[in-house]
């Protein structure tokens, strides 16, 4: 299977709370719009939580990636509780911790090292899609 | 207990209503009401935060949604209570005859300009819900004494307030908040008055009340007693 | 499990656990039962307090330390954070899941999060300068008014 026949959903965390949160998001539109714009699409984790029709389909589909901006992990865990198959499961603070050297700062706003992070995380995220064979069940970390 | 404000924006990564969503509630949260008010993060609360949903059950919360979806509003309610006020940037907009914002990552000028106005909304929602209309607090003076009784009742505007009770221990008044909430939803529970039942009420009364170690003991029996009262005066009503 | 004194600000609970003693700073200590040595690690408070921790850095296994000395310091997303020992004494033990799992100190700060274990060296002593349980919370209350009145 080529990646342009893979499809995932992608669900970031957008918590409102911390930096980490918006890289999140960040890098959820790096994936989506630049990276891996054929193969990837991104969901609104409350609307899939509130049973919004659009997202409970496209994640019943088609494998996710989360990406969490803490450990709380909440993408992960309601992507699950939902029904959906989390092919990949990102926290922010992992590859955050592989790049001291970008520490983010600002929540509505990143600085240039907080969006250099979400860059790196689509980055590395979409590579490992590019490798992925869809699983069953189950997730493996960034 | 100084009374805030929860603020709820929904993610609103798919939609450039949704990112004005955010920034809006950044802006009250950050810039214009920081004192006054308290960040819920929507997805810690959809996933089960506790300390998010205990918030948003005693105090007022306001949510600002980007679409008719109202995740934030739906959410807010399904889990903790109705929000105090709802804004919904799409409805803004069009009541305020404003250019639609594009961009959900960057926001256009109509984007910027929606964030100021939904913001400068949601600032007044909250002062509304502090009763602080026209840059006062309603019942300043003479309302906002002790009055007579031992419980004085805090009020916002959506009328759900979170009451204090002021209770007698060992000599001297303490002040209880949200007794009345904690024991109607204890007996709703079907919660008993004694053993394993005394000791969860107690301990539901410990999270939003601090007990000092050394008087545990007096204060578990007030609060006992307190619920003795509170079960005999619903009796008589 | 230890039992725990709670105060709740805003929608943010604190707590803390009233089977160990603790420095004005943050950091308890938890004597072992054979009363050789002691645990230490990051009160409730302080961990909320300082955000994520990314990193911990404990002195190695043998490092010796007078009472204030720094034993650890964390980098969070927010700060680097230098933790102060609570007595004199060696290091003995340091908590190696934290290389791989940092945030242990967040989820669980009391039991799986603790840093380090120490030698003391005049435990009998320097044991009445810390605060129990309840004149730690005194202090905690206190920082939390402080945290709510600079916003």
């Amino acid at each position: 299977m080529n990646a342009s026949e893979k499809s995932f959903v992608v669900v970031p965390c957008s918590g409102i709370g911390k930096p980490f949160g918006t890289v999140s998001r960040e890098a959820a539109y790096d994936l989506c719009e630049e990276l891996r714009p054929e193969s990837t699409r991104l969901v609104a984790l409350a609307k899939l939580v509130l049973g919004e029709p659009g997202a409970r389909t496209l994640v019943a589909k088609h494998p996710a990636v989360t990406i969490d901006g803490c450990k709380q992990m909440c993408a992960a865990k309601m992507v699950r509780q939902s029904g959906g198959t989390v092919a990949r499961e990102v926290a922010v603070l992992e590859v955050f911790r592989r790049h001291k050297d970008l520490k983010p700062e600002g929540i509505a706003e990143l600085n240039e090292a907080g969006r250099k992070l979400a860059r790196v995380l689509a980055g590395e995220v979409a590579e490992g899609l590019d490798a992925t064979d869809l699983p069953a069940k189950g997730a493996s970390h960034v | 207990m100084e009374r805030k404000v929860g603020i709820v924006s929904c993610s609103g990564e798919e939609l450039a209503e949704g990112t004005v969503a955010r920034l809006a509630a950044l802006k009250v949260l950050n810039e214009l009401r920081p004192r006054d008010t308290v960040t819920i993060c929507l997805p810690l609360f959809l996933a089960g935060g506790a300390g998010d949903r205990a918030f948003a059950k005693l105090h007022p919360t306001i949510t600002v949604d980007g679409c008719d979806w109202r995740c934030a509003a739906h959410g807010t309610e399904k889990y903790s209570n109705k929000p105090a006020a709802s804004l919904v940037v799409k409805e803004l907009v069009g009541e305020c005859g404003l250019a639609r914002p594009e961009g959900r990552r960057r926001l256009n000028a109509a984007g910027q300009k929606a964030v100021e106005v939904t913001a400068e909304r949601l600032a007044a929602l909250v002062d509304q819900a502090l009763g602080k209309e026209g840059g006062t607090r309603a019942g300043d003076g003479a309302g906002s004494h002790e009055g007579n009784g031992e419980q004085r009742e805090v009020t916002c505007s959506c009328g759900s307030g979170v009451p204090v009770t002021k209770v007698a221990i060992d000599g001297q008044t303490v002040e209880f908040v949200a007794l009345p909430l904690i024991f109607r939803q204890f007996r709703e529970k079907g919660g008993r008055q004694d053993g394993e039942g005394a000791r969860e009420l107690f301990e539901t009364v410990k999270i939003y009340n601090a007990v000092p170690a050394e008087a545990e003991g007096s204060y578990r029996q007030a609060v006992l007693r307190e619920y003795a009262a509170f079960r005999e005066k619903e009796k008589q009503a | 499990m230890p039992e725990y004194l709670e105060l709740t600000a805003d929608k943010f609970t604190f707590r803390v656990a009233t089977d160990r003693l603790y420095t004005a700073d943050g950091v308890w200590v938890l004597p072992e039962p054979e009363g050789k040595r002691v645990r230490v690690g990051l009160a409730d408070y302080l961990q909320q307090h300082n955000g994520d921790v990314a990193f911990a850095n404990v002195k190695p296994v043998g490092t010796d330390l007078g009472a204030g000395g720094q034993f650890a310091e964390i980098e969070t997303i927010k700060a680097m954070v230098d933790l102060h020992a609570p007595v004199s004494g060696t290091v003995a033990e340091a908590n190696a899941a934290l290389n791989m799992s940092p945030e242990m100190i967040n989820q669980d700060p009391y039991e799986k999060g603790w840093l380090a274990v120490m030698e003391p060296s005049a435990w009998e002593t320097e044991r009445s300068k810390l605060l129990g349980p309840a004149a730690y919370f005194a202090v905690m209350q206190k920082q939390v008014q402080e945290d709510l009145k600079g916003l």
